[in-house]
């Protein structure tokens, strides 16, 4: 994903035949790329034969298109993003407005701090197996469980941002008397989107870990649901095949999604830089 | 602060340091408050917002936590996570080392082991834990291999980074003076590496403790996520509670002392700037 179009030096020097194309592309890093998921795929199949357990690629690809044709699959994964982006919602809300305090007020900061800190070394497991048993077996608990997971992060997050941003400004602001909600709108805000979208991509790797373990031990429906089925059934085709799912789902949210916004997000930083700096 | 400014420069002193002094005693205050009205608010909630057995009071909480201490669970359950986590560590430093060396080394190896270790560091922790659960059931093996997993990737980055890093010029005076590669390996590469095999174990230790306890919560015969499954099996809110507090108390102790003071120990032959 990072440096894929660079070729080894080699490739320019060499007569442009089919072989000696493919051996410059084998040396490249989108070859080294390729190499790498062949090495993973042929590793799973060798090992799903050896292992009566554990299932080839092709028994899981199978499993998939009869869950996803059935309707099973997109069903679990609909109510398991319900839950998952309400809980990630609200810890948005609480996490930013927390950040916003600890990071402007010395006070806040010195009366909270340590309660944030135990927020964030407490493990996904005891937030979903608590949520469990305050909220019974419903809708309420994934969310709690994502909700009390990812807020410490993006409130921690936040502060920091909060934190650098320009004294200068703040104290300019302050002496003319700009009042505090424009103040934040127009100074703080921009200046820690970037922590908070740190934060939120962090939270989004701990709030579906949540969620999943939520469902897995108390969920009626959702994937962490129909893993848990597909355990205690025995059946370690269908086991993998929603594992799989769940790994996959993150990876290419995270991947493909999430830095791709915060690329386009701060676009405007690599241009303004140099009109910037031209200026002074 | 700033009242002092006309005054000769003693008073200014002596008045900076009795405003620090106040500063830090009213952030005292302010700490001791704020656990106070945590306390209070959990207090209150418990014998007036909600039923008891859902959210025990913290003297209840804290009963439970003495009853751990004075049976001697605390001790041998403890003994047991920390164990499968210092043997976790141990794999992954066999795994990671190599697979750093080599991607600090060639940038065909970079390139092929990029997607690999950048997944295993940044998927959710239950898949380790169903992971260990498929392979091993009920096992020791189980969260020492997810400790592993999770901890490997940030070895390995650490290393590359440190290899990026390395003297050049040390490698081609070795050269140059006829030095076999073994040589070259024991005497200037693994010291080089080993800073950062360390900072690599202290970045992804909070990781890797909680991932070793899921793995336990899910499939273990002993351990602290072993007692917080027991505790949840029992509908026990203070059991959990209880288990929690030790889980991060021990947490909290090993970042702010054990692994800052090793590390300074390990870094102390560089200059200031590189170790931060």
């Amino acid at each position: 994903m990072s440096a894929g179009t660079a070729r080894a030096p080699a490739d320019a020097l060499t007569p442009r035949t089919p072989l000696a194309r493919v051996a410059g592309w084998g040396r490249s890093d989108r070859g080294a790329q390729a190499a790498s998921v062949l090495t993973a795929l042929v590793f799973w199949q060798l090992i799903g034969m050896r292992y009566e357990r554990i299932p080839t690629p092709a028994e899981v690809a199978e499993f998939f298109w009869s869950q996803a044709s059935s309707g099973v699959l997109w069903a679990a994964f609909a109510n398991t993003l319900d839950g998952f982006f309400v809980g990630l919602a609200i810890a948005l809300v609480v996490g930013i407005a927390l950040g916003l305090a600890l990071g402007l007020s010395n006070a806040v900061r010195s009366f909270l701090n340590d309660i944030v800190v135990v927020g964030l070394a407490v493990p996904g497991v005891i937030w979903a197996l608590l949520a469990i048993l305050w909220f019974g077996f419903s809708f309420k608990a994934p969310v709690a469980a994502v909700a009390m997971t990812a807020t410490p992060f993006i409130a921690v997050q936040v502060a920091q941002g909060v934190r650098g941003t320009s004294r200068e400004l703040m104290r300019m602001s302050t002496a003319f008397g700009v009042p505090w909600h424009k103040r934040i709108r127009h100074l703080v805000l921009p200046s820690v989107m970037d922590y908070v979208f740190a934060g939120f991509r962090f939270a989004v790797i701990m709030g579906w870990n949540a969620v999943l373990l939520a469902e897995w031990f108390g969920g009626r429906a959702g994937v962490g649901f129909q893993t848990r089925t597909w355990y205690d059934a025995n059946n370690f085709t269908g086991f993998v095949s929603w594992v799989l799912f769940f790994i996959v789902f993150i990876v290419l949210l995270d991947r493909l999604v999430l830095e791709r916004v915060a690329r386009r997000t701060f676009r405007w930083r690599a241009q303004a830089t140099p009109t910037t700096r031209g200026g002074a | 602060m700033s009242g002092a400014v006309a005054s000769g420069p003693r008073v200014e002193g002596r008045d900076r340091r009795e405003a620090a002094i106040g500063r830090r005693a009213r952030q005292a205050a302010l700490v001791v408050a704020g656990w106070l009205a945590f306390l209070g608010f959990w207090t209150y909630a418990s014998n007036n917002l909600v039923n008891p057995f859902i959210l025990p009071t913290p003297a209840k909480v804290l009963d439970e936590m003495w009853t751990i201490v004075s049976t001697g669970e605390l001790f041998e359950h403890f003994q047991w996570s920390l164990m499968k986590t210092f043997v976790g560590f141990g794999l992954a430093v066999a795994i990671g080392l190599p697979i750093g060396m080599l991607m600090g080394t060639s940038r065909w190896w970079r390139a092929y082991f990029h997607m690999p270790v950048t997944i295993a560091g940044n998927i959710p922790g239950i898949t380790y834990a169903v992971l260990a659960l498929v392979i091993f059931g009920i096992s020791l093996e189980g969260p020492i291999l997810a400790v592993a997993l999770i901890s490997m990737p940030y070895i390995a980055i650490n290393v590359a980074a440190g290899l990026d890093g390395i003297d050049r010029g040390l490698l081609q005076m070795s050269h140059a003076f006829g030095r076999s590669g073994r040589d070259i390996l024991r005497h200037v590469l693994i010291p080089t590496v080993i800073p950062f095999v360390f900072a690599g174990v202290r970045l992804s230790f909070a990781l890797a403790w909680k991932v070793e306890a899921i793995t336990e919560v899910f499939g273990s015969s002993n351990g602290i996520g072993y007692m917080i499954r027991h505790s949840y099996d029992q509908f026990s809110v203070a059991g959990i509670l209880a288990w929690m507090f030790f889980f991060v108390i021990f947490i909290v102790l090993m970042e702010r002392f054990v692994l800052q003071a090793a590390e300074r120990r390990l870094f102390r032959w560089r200059p200031a700037e590189v170790t931060s």
